[in-house]
């Protein structure tokens, strides 16, 4: 695994200690004793205590002196295990920056992109799909079928009502020449002609209701349309 | 002679502020219903309703538009056309009404000239929530030379004579044309559509 800089700085000091022999241990600064380093001062101690002959005052705080040894061996242990602990967290920070740093600089590129673009989730559901001129077109055919049905409901209606005789029917041959001389999109035609035949049987002839209901309010629809699509609007 | 159905078709537009109730004062008015629930209206819909008027049967057209910005570009291609329009606020709403301005530039710039416009304060029911008063609508619609009313959606205040009121005055402006027994004369331009029974 890759060390942080920091880190190595930190080693090369200890080894630098470490060459002045055990009496280094005392000249170092007390956040970086290591157990190493007590055992090398309690060594020193040691064979400086052993030097003072057997004085019992000698002995005496020689046993104070390893209980305090004993205290500092806790608490450098304690300390180094904190240490780790918070290098590891550290660690973790500096990860979690650098991701944190990537994903910034990559949103900075795409508002370098232009002032008025926009960043697309492309996981998100609802992230946008279709264009404005796909809805346009989609509403377009929307009220076209709505017109259409009320066309349909109306003729319905002519014929509960009696306007038109049943007789009669729809569907005669100038009404057929009426509707393509005028609607430019064939299909819709065809499929408005199936729709009225099916309710009111072909071949039948009646000018009044469907002439006028039919393409009345289609073509008055198509002719506000924004782009006129279905003409068919006599001018 | 097919027997007609109606005598003339006026096309009507709704505009306003998202929210102000511009589907709910159409709803009322071609179904005299009331629904509680905002749904925000995609781009463009539209109903039709038969009123009579001096004798006249007026299929009246009534496209209700979006009020939301993004469907901006999608609304102003149908104010061309347009015979009436009626620009909608809310009278609970500051925002909707400091916008009206925004609207009737919009109506200078994408409606036909001569297109009759009205203003209406909805919600005049909720008075507790009030914070337009009436007089600064009634001041905004007599600088701009339009007629204005105060409505209610949801109790039915003032709808349908909006409505009735907006045919008339379009109506008084149409050229008197008696149609002759097999033709009505259609004009697709800013003027009176009819139906013609005949074949170009």
């Amino acid at each position: 695994m890759e060390e942080p800089p920091l880190r190595e700085e930190e080693e090369e000091e200890e080894e630098e200690g470490d060459e002045c022999g055990p009496e280094g241990a005392l000249g170092k600064s007390p956040f970086q004793l290591t157990a190493e380093d007590v055992y090398d001062i309690s060594y020193v101690i040691g064979r400086e205590l052993m030097a003072l002959g057997s004085d019992p005052r000698v002995t005496q705080l020689q046993f104070k002196i390893v209980r305090v040894l004993e205290m500092l061996e806790t608490l450098v242990n304690e300390g180094n295990l904190v240490v780790e602990e918070l290098r590891m967290e550290r660690d973790s920070l500096r990860k979690e920056v650098e991701g944190l740093r990537t994903e910034g600089s990559a949103a900075v590129q795409e508002v370098n992109l232009g002032p008025d673009k926009m960043v697309v989730d492309l996981t998100d559901p609802n992230r946008p799909r279709f264009t404005l001129q796909e809805l346009r077109d989609v509403l377009q055919e929307r009220n076209k079928l709505k017109s259409q049905l009320m066309v349909v409901q109306e003729e319905l209606q002519c014929y509960k009502s009696g306007l038109i005789p049943p007789r009669e029917g729809l569907g005669g041959r100038r009404q057929k020449d009426t509707l393509v001389s005028r609607t430019s999109n064939a299909s819709s035609n065809k499929e408005e002609k199936t729709i009225i035949r099916k309710l009111l049987g072909e071949g039948k002839k009646n000018k009044k209701c469907f002439s006028i209901l039919s393409w009345a309010i289609l073509g008055s629809l198509a002719a506000w349309t924004p782009h006129r699509i279905t003409c068919g609007w006599p001018l | 002679m097919a027997k007609k159905t109606y005598d003339l078709l006026f096309k009507l537009l709704l505009i306003g502020d998202s929210g102000v109730g511009k589907t709910c004062v159409l709803f009322r008015f071609s179904d005299d219903a009331f629904n509680t629930t905002f749904i925000s209206t995609i781009g463009i819909d539209f109903k039709i309703k038969t009123v009579e008027l001096q004798g006249k049967k007026i299929k009246l057209q009534i496209w209700d538009t979006a009020g939301q910005e993004r469907f901006h570009t999608i609304t102003t291609s149908y104010y061309r056309g347009a015979m009436g329009i009626m620009l909608v606020y809310d009278i609970t709403n500051g925002k909707s009404f400091e916008n009206i301005s925004k609207w009737l530039r919009n109506i200078d710039e994408h409606a036909n000239e001569d297109v009759e416009r009205m203003l209406l304060g909805n919600k005049c029911d909720m008075d507790d929530k009030r914070v337009v008063p009436k007089g600064k609508g009634e001041q905004i619609a007599r600088e701009h030379g339009i007629r204005f009313f105060e409505t209610s959606a949801k109790v039915n205040i003032n709808i349908e004579k909006a409505f009735l009121t907006l045919a008339e005055d379009i109506l008084r402006k149409t050229p008197v044309k008696e149609p002759n027994s097999e033709n009505v004369d259609i004009s697709s331009g800013g003027g009176v559509t009819g139906w013609k029974s005949k074949c170009c």
